[in-house]
């Protein structure tokens, strides 16, 4: 009995790893590859050296499309992170029976698949004359983004104390002096998080830009562009930074609300 | 009235977003299925009469079946090895099932290219081991696209399916336990039914996600591997958006049509378990 159970938790254990480096090994496989210095992506590389990531960061197509992936995301991060963070407030407080109707609305973007929602701000930008805007763009990533926001805060706004602000309210502070003082800094976290978490929706986000924008490339635009034609190595340097820039902000966000949470749990 | 609306102001800029970038636009791609300018079933009439497009259609859904159900079958006992962990591992463990989650499929996609490709890593490695004496073939086929979708999916899936097994309580295996039941029974009586909701609805989004992929079809595929996707892609592309907003009901309705027989297909699996 004992020995079958042991069998089967050694199995376990050997299948979630087995998955686990399924997951993950392809991912960083690029990373030793990309310092490679030969014309082609060779495994392993005959000699090592930083060739491609001099052509990426000496490429002004590459920087100038690293940059515009940058601001979007940026904007587009606030836009969803502020109108999330405003539309949980509204959810949890103010709207009564109808929260869960408008929770369901607000985050029902993201089961859609994203070619439609390209499809649709695509026809929409042609109809408006609004093709090629990069406000428009901005403008969706956030509306992607906002369901992520609207969740990861949401969750945490949850788990807030309402009495400590209603006590600011009681001892003479004003709405907005009492959310401040009272709810905001346990809120700062999930807001951060959220941040990290719309700032890559967008930076990673290929089709909408693909349908929207004319004459300008973003980040994923210009991967995108390089692997239709040749696959040059100077992707691979790309992806390699883009898995350490994503990885290490992600986890620093994820630990970040983690430890909040459990925080406000104690 | 007016106070309620003064006290729903919060939620406004979300609504702006959603209505103007969301709704409105949905709508757009409805309209401009039926309407060009006038009502019209020409490109309704198109989708029907073309086979090919059909049979897009359904292996885009057959693809995403063989994703969605060989993703629930190996996230289900990744889940429960992470839940029968002690609370503080656990953490460390969900920590490494997001580090693939946090990557863009774009760059999940390349790096398949990177791992199948003529010289890429296997090929290597199997030449260098002697496997084989010419490279193999493996990308540009329908294997490969489903590879990389489920390594893409499978995340999702493994959160969705333990975060549900969280909120069982475990008191009732061991009751069952004590009541004679042998571990096994246990689980298969008690544990199964109460997680297979969590595993179903894992199943349902990474069915609803693969429906609508695009990125890795075009990236892995052949041409005969082809998705709704990108066949949404090059109407875009050729400004033909009447057509292409007509794939795109095929893709929405066609896709929660599937949904509802799953949903079906999982009570009745359920009943026969329980």
């Amino acid at each position: 009995m004992d020995r079958q159970r042991t069998l089967g938790s050694v199995l376990l254990s050997a299948w979630f790893w087995l998955i686990v480096v399924f997951m993950v090994f392809p991912i960083f496989v690029i990373i030793p590859l990309s310092f490679g210095s030969g014309d082609l992506l060779q495994f392993p590389p005959q000699q090592y050296g930083l060739r491609w990531y001099h052509a990426y960061i000496n490429d002004p197509l590459w920087m100038q499309a690293t940059w515009l992936s940058f601001k979007i995301a940026l904007i587009s991060g606030v836009i969803a992170t502020i109108t999330g963070t405003m539309a949980v407030i509204a959810l949890e407080r103010h709207l009564g029976r109808s929260r869960v109707a408008f929770t369901y609305l607000i985050t029902s973007p993201i089961i859609v698949p994203h070619i439609f929602i390209a499809l649709g701000i695509f026809i929409f930008a042609l109809r408006n004359g609004l093709s090629g805007s990069q406000m428009l763009l901005i403008g969706a990533h956030a509306m992607v983004a906002l369901p992520f926001v609207v969740l990861i805060i949401g969750a945490s706004y949850r788990q807030i104390d309402p009495t400590i602000e209603r006590a600011a309210r009681v001892l003479g502070a004003g709405p907005m002096r009492a959310f401040m003082v009272a709810t905001f800094p346990s809120l700062m976290p999930a807001g951060v998080a959220a941040f990290v978490f719309a700032f890559f929706v967008s930076f990673d986000e290929l089709i909408i830009a693909q349908f929207l924008l004319k004459g300008t490339e973003t980040l994923p635009m210009r991967i995108w562009a390089n692997l239709q034609l040749d696959i040059s190595p100077t992707v691979a340097a790309v992806a390699s930074l883009l898995i350490v820039v994503t990885t290490v902000a992600m986890a620093g966000a994820e630990i970040l609300r983690r430890r909040a949470t459990q925080k406000l749990a104690d | 009235m007016i106070a309620a609306l003064k006290r729903s102001v919060l939620i406004w800029p979300a609504m702006l977003l959603i209505v103007a970038l969301y709704l409105v636009p949905s709508f757009d791609v409805i309209r401009s299925s039926l309407f060009d300018p006038d009502l019209t079933t020409r490109h309704i009439d198109r989708l029907i009469d073309r086979p090919v497009f059909m049979t897009v259609f359904w292996r885009t859904v057959q693809t995403s079946l063989i994703v969605a159900f060989a993703g629930a079958l190996i996230a289900w006992p990744v889940a429960y090895f992470i839940n029968a962990q002690p609370r503080r591992s656990q953490f460390l463990l969900i920590f490494l099932i997001f580090i693939p989650l946090w990557m863009s499929v774009l760059i999940r996609s390349y790096a398949w290219l990177v791992v199948l490709g003529r010289d890429g890593v296997v090929n290597s490695a199997m030449l260098g081991m002697g496997l084989t004496t010419e490279p193999v073939q493996m990308l540009f086929t329908p294997a490969a696209v489903q590879l990389a979708m489920l390594q893409i999916l499978l995340p999702i899936q493994i959160v969705t399916t333990y975060g549900a097994m969280t909120e069982i309580d475990l008191d009732l295996m061991r009751a069952a336990r004590i009541l004679g039941a042998r571990q096994g029974q246990a689980l298969r009586r008690v544990f199964i039914p109460l997680s297979f909701d969590g595993a179903m609805t894992g199943m349902i989004i990474a069915f609803m996600l693969s429906m609508g992929f695009f990125i890795t079809p075009a990236l892995l595929g052949g041409p005969r591997d082809r998705m709704l996707g990108n066949l949404i892609e090059v109407q875009v592309a050729q400004l033909n958006w009447g057509f292409a907003s007509a794939l795109g009901l095929l893709l929405l309705f066609g896709t929660l049509g599937c949904v509802i027989v799953l949903r079906f297909c999982g009570r009745m699996a359920l009943r026969v378990l329980k």
